[in-house]
């Protein structure tokens, strides 16, 4: 066979970390896969394929056809009493066939990434909130609260896609304000033409109480709030009351109080809407959970974290948490086709519809290696603000099976 | 695949035919989907209705069934998922939900009611794909969405330069192809954007704070482009300051401002409100049916209240942030959206005590009543906005039942009932009346040709109910509904769940567009125009949509 041609693929999209960049270049050369330019370095690690054979399906540790693997996951399910679909790293078509597995068999559905989606319910289900999305931000934003630590270790361009160099509406320099870790070279570089302050506190919760209170134009009493001067939270206070649209974000997956943070960070944003405008900008999204979840709300009802068995749903955020399920479960039917992500460690019979490069430390009962959505097959995915899907395009011809072709495999037997 | 459905009292009033009047019975027959002319054929099926109520399955043109805000919704309102759980017969284990019912009751609990087409009335351009997704999962219902325009930043900057129409008509055409949209939804006419810059209302000749348009602008513009785009259905609008009192005025001004062109004014209930009367709210239901009769070329449906938990969704962020305070309960979520338009979902109960919200009852039925013609107006609660769907039964025993009307009436709180002429009024629709109002006069006004009748080359989506003199027990449970010929209703219960369609208009536009389109997208956006736009494979899980493909016109 003559040597593969090298394909250089523009305007590529990308489902991984829920930023939903879509401007990626990419070459291609047979099955060889390779992210060119300006790239962040988890979509660079997580598009990077190699001309390497698939691994292939196996059944107790031992190579079986796709067929056979389907076959022993539907014998294992058949049998099982509370199976658990975690994982969930899958595109719209693979939930989708995840959600009509769990209500063939029964099943608790949950995505491994969802404590950060819960952490944030605690104040949506609560209060509800005023949002914005990733458009707005950029055009609008001029004052951007960045709460916790600099987000861009995980979502590497998240500043740059945040601030373009001509906004239609907010004028320059913009204001980035860091309450707690300070940013990192990445964050200073793509925020260069931004006026940026970083406040350090070990006391988000408090900062973030009396940043409401000083704007609601309440006083309360004390020289400092989680180790923060008054002047200079009054002076922030000052700058968000303000600012046309002030914009606050935080990742709630990396904070233990995140639930609080959300809380406070919804306050806060209801507060200056009184006067002005501001949204609330939470980040997550990884692996198409947003879109798993939003599948789950048409479909079920209730959002991640549910039980389905025999036909009916039941939502129960911590009951349900793939920690809490697992304790419970006798059968992990273990998704995760975005990335190597191994399953959690557990006693029971594993069912592994898995990224090829996934390392396990114990043999699935049943692997099914899958394709990957944006990579090996066509898909779609959410990007994290709930609003926006992106569709994914195939880069080479696909070997392996998707999600949702397995799954339909599976339960056809 | 023949069926016969043998001696039905035909309720056809798009073909002139009322059987319930003459009390004459005859066969309709139907093969592969589609009705025929009747023949001496065997059929494969026969379904004897012994002299029932035969009618076109049910048109709803406004009710919000799929999209982010329903999702929003759900995850605010899980009360509303759990007081309402799965009903027996649902296949899958994923019905459920009153107010916002998930996609498989929506499709199940319509269908019960004899409806087979719904229409999607507020999909925001950027969560297109997603609203798509989501009716693809709504069984035994065709579909298809109004796009939400004028409140967009490129509209807006359009209209601010002084664009002329054929740019307009250009980027309206694109945007249609681009979401796979039906029509064009106007929600609070350049409201939602001034929001964005501040401002917290916004009244017909009101300049927006950053662009300086005015919404009389929006409007008279975007008439101007579905008409010389060809598009069926006239531009659906949901006017400037609903729910305000004193907004009738606009109202009105809105009505002579379509200067005689087609105009669709939705849940206009919610904007027919005067301020007379020592609570400064009253209604204005009977000047504004005045002006709608005296204008052909306006069409309305209501938006009917109906007592009870409820939870509203709408593209109008600025009037639904002026309602958070009487959120019920105190919750609501709010949302800008991508240069696009915005949300708003704020939980509500309406209550029979209340003041405002039994007069807002009854200015929705003295609305019924009082405009003449079944064919410019329909029967909606704005689903869920005024009430569930799952409520229409009960509205048609009001609108037909005067006795039971006025004993509801009597009911409610004491200074409403003073403040409404309802008790006054005899009119009580008749049953062909409520077959225009939900089926032929909607897939009329939405130039859905082979719909909403059961002439020869109609799809074959029909609705049997057996007579009742209560018509609330008449219409909450048809005997048969059949769905592109498929029997998928029997005795009140779903049998069967069949695969909708998604309708679409495709309009012909100037495609030289797409360059700036591109620009657009990629410096404020953020966004390739190519990933926004929503490919016909991604729809209704690769069948594509039903497309009607329209006659523009020269202007």
């Amino acid at each position: 066979m003559a040597e593969a041609s090298t394909q250089t693929i523009h305007d590529v999209a990308c489902g991984f970390c829920g930023l939903g960049c879509d401007d990626l270049t990419v070459e291609v050369e047979g099955r060889t896969v390779r992210a060119r330019g300006d790239v962040c370095p988890e979509a660079a690690r997580l598009l990077k394929r190699l001309d390497v054979a698939d691994r292939p399906a196996s059944v107790a540790g031992a190579p079986a056809s796709f067929d056979e693997a389907a076959e022993a996951a539907q014998r294992i399910l058949s049998e099982a009493r509370a199976p658990l679909i975690g994982g969930l790293g899958a595109d719209m078509a693979g939930a989708g066939a995840l959600v009509d597995l769990a209500v063939r068999f029964g099943g608790v559905l949950d995505h491994y990434a969802s404590e950060g989606l819960f952490r944030n319910y605690a104040a949506v289900q609560r209060t509800g909130w005023l949002a914005s999305t990733l458009a707005e931000v950029r055009n609008r934003c001029d004052l951007l609260l960045v709460v916790g630590d600099d987000p861009s270790a995980t979502w590497g361009r998240l500043f740059e896609r945040f601030f373009p160099a001509d906004p239609l509406f907010a004028g320059t320099p913009r204001k980035v304000v860091f309450i707690g870790g300070a940013p990192g070279e990445k964050a200073k570089g793509q925020l260069a033409r931004a006026d940026v302050l970083h406040i350090a506190t070990t006391d988000l919760v408090a900062v973030l109480e009396a940043l409401t209170g000083f704007t609601a134009g309440r006083i309360p009493p004390g020289a400092s709030f989680g180790g923060v001067a008054v002047e200079a939270l009054v002076a922030l206070a000052d700058g968000l009351r303000n600012a046309h649209y002030a914009v606050v974000t935080w990742n709630a997956a990396a904070l233990a109080d995140g639930d609080l943070v959300a809380e406070r960070a919804t306050a806060l944003v209801d507060a200056l809407n009184v006067t002005t405008r501001a949204g609330v900008f939470p980040l997550g999204g990884r692996d198409n959970i947003i879109g798993a979840n939003q599948l789950m709300l048409w479909r079920l009802g209730y959002p991640l974290r549910t039980a389905v068995r025999g036909q009916v749903s039941v939502h129960d955020g911590s009951l349900y948490a793939t920690d809490a399920a697992l304790a419970d479960a006798d059968v992990l039917v273990w998704v995760s086709a975005f990335r190597p992500e191994p399953p959690p460690e557990f006693a029971g019979r594993i069912i592994a519809l898995a990224h090829p490069e996934t390392v396990f430390e114990k043999e699935p009962d049943v692997l099914i290696p899958v394709g990957t959505p944006g990579v090996d097959h066509a898909g779609t995915v959410f990007r994290m603000d709930s609003i926006v899907s992106l569709p994914l395009g195939a880069l080479r011809v696909a070997t392996l099976p998707s999600v949702a072709e397995a799954v339909r495999r599976i339960a056809e037997g | 695949m023949r069926l016969r459905l043998k001696g039905g009292r035909v309720l056809d009033p798009a073909n002139g035919e009322n059987g319930v009047a003459t009390g004459s019975a005859r066969d309709i027959e139907i093969l592969d989907g589609r009705i025929v002319a009747p023949t001496d054929q065997r059929a494969d099926a026969e379904y004897d209705l012994g002299g029932d109520v035969v009618m076109a399955g049910g048109i709803d043109l406004h009710s919000h069934i799929a999209g982010g805000k329903m999702n929003l919704a759900r995850l605010l309102m899980q009360e509303d998922r759990r007081a309402y759980p799965e009903m027996p017969g649902n296949f899958c284990g994923c019905g459920g939900g009153r107010a916002v019912p998930t996609a498989h009751a929506t499709g199940c609990r319509y269908a019960e009611l004899g409806y087979t087409t719904v229409f999607e009335p507020a999909m925001v351009g950027s969560n297109a794909r997603g609203a798509h997704l989501e009716m693809a999962d709504i069984p035994n219902l065709d579909t298809g969405a109004y796009l939400v325009l004028g409140n967009d930043d490129f509209f807006q900057r359009l209209l601010a330069a002084g664009a002329g129409q054929e740019q307009v008509n250009a980027y309206v055409g694109w945007m249609i192809e681009a979401t796979q949209a039906f029509a064009i939804k106007i929600v609070n006419p350049g409201g939602i954007n001034a929001f964005k810059f501040n401002a917290r209302k916004m009244d017909l000749d009101e300049a927006n704070p950053h662009y300086g348009t005015t919404p009389r602008k929006v409007l008279t513009t975007l008439i101007r482009a579905v008409t010389e785009l060809g598009l069926p259905h006239p531009i659906h609008l949901h006017g400037c300051n609903l729910g305000v009192p004193g907004n009738d005025e606009t109202t009105l001004a809105t009505i002579r401002a379509a200067e005689g062109r087609r105009l669709h004014l939705t849940h206009l209930q919610f904007h027919s409100y005067g301020t007379e009367g020592d609570k400064r709210f009253s209604s204005s239901a009977a000047r504004i049916a005045e002006l709608v009769n005296a204008n052909p070329n306006i069409s309305v449906d209501v938006g009917q209240v109906m007592f009870g938990q409820t939870v509203t969704a709408s593209a109008d962020y600025m009037s639904q942030y002026r309602n958070r305070g009487i959120a019920s309960p105190k919750k609501s979520i709010g949302m800008d959206i991508e240069l696009d338009a915005a949300c708003g979902v704020v939980p509500f109960e309406y209550r029979d005590k209340s003041f405002v919200n039994a007069l807002q009852w009854a200015i929705g039925l003295e609305l019924f009543l009082l405009v003449e013609d079944p064919w410019r107006i329909f029967l909606t609660t704005d689903h869920p906005n005024g009430g569930p769907f799952t409520t229409y039964p009960h509205l048609i025993r009001l609108l037909m039942d005067r006795g039971f009307r006025n004993a509801q009436l009597a009911t409610l709180n004491k200074a409403a009932q003073a403040h409404t002429l309802l008790g006054q009024i005899t009119r009580e629709y008749s049953l062909e009346e409520i077959a225009i109002l939900t089926r032929a006069a909607p897939a009329r006004i939405l130039g859905l040709t082979d719909k909403g009748h059961l002439g020869a080359g109609a799809v074959a989506d029909i609705a049997v109910h057996t007579e009742d003199a209560d018509r609330e027990a008449m219409f909450s449970r048809a005997r048969f509904v059949f769905k592109n010929g498929r029997l998928i209703v029997k005795d009140g219960v779903v049998v069967e769940l069949a695969q909708g369609t998604t309708h679409v208009a495709r309009p012909d536009f100037d495609r030289s567009v797409e360059t700036e389109m591109d620009r657009w997208f990629d410096a404020a956006v953020g966004l390739k125009a190519k990933h926004f736009r929503v490919a016909d494979g991604e729809l209704r899980g690769g069948a594509g949509p039903t497309i009607l493909k329209c006659e523009g016109v020269v202007s």
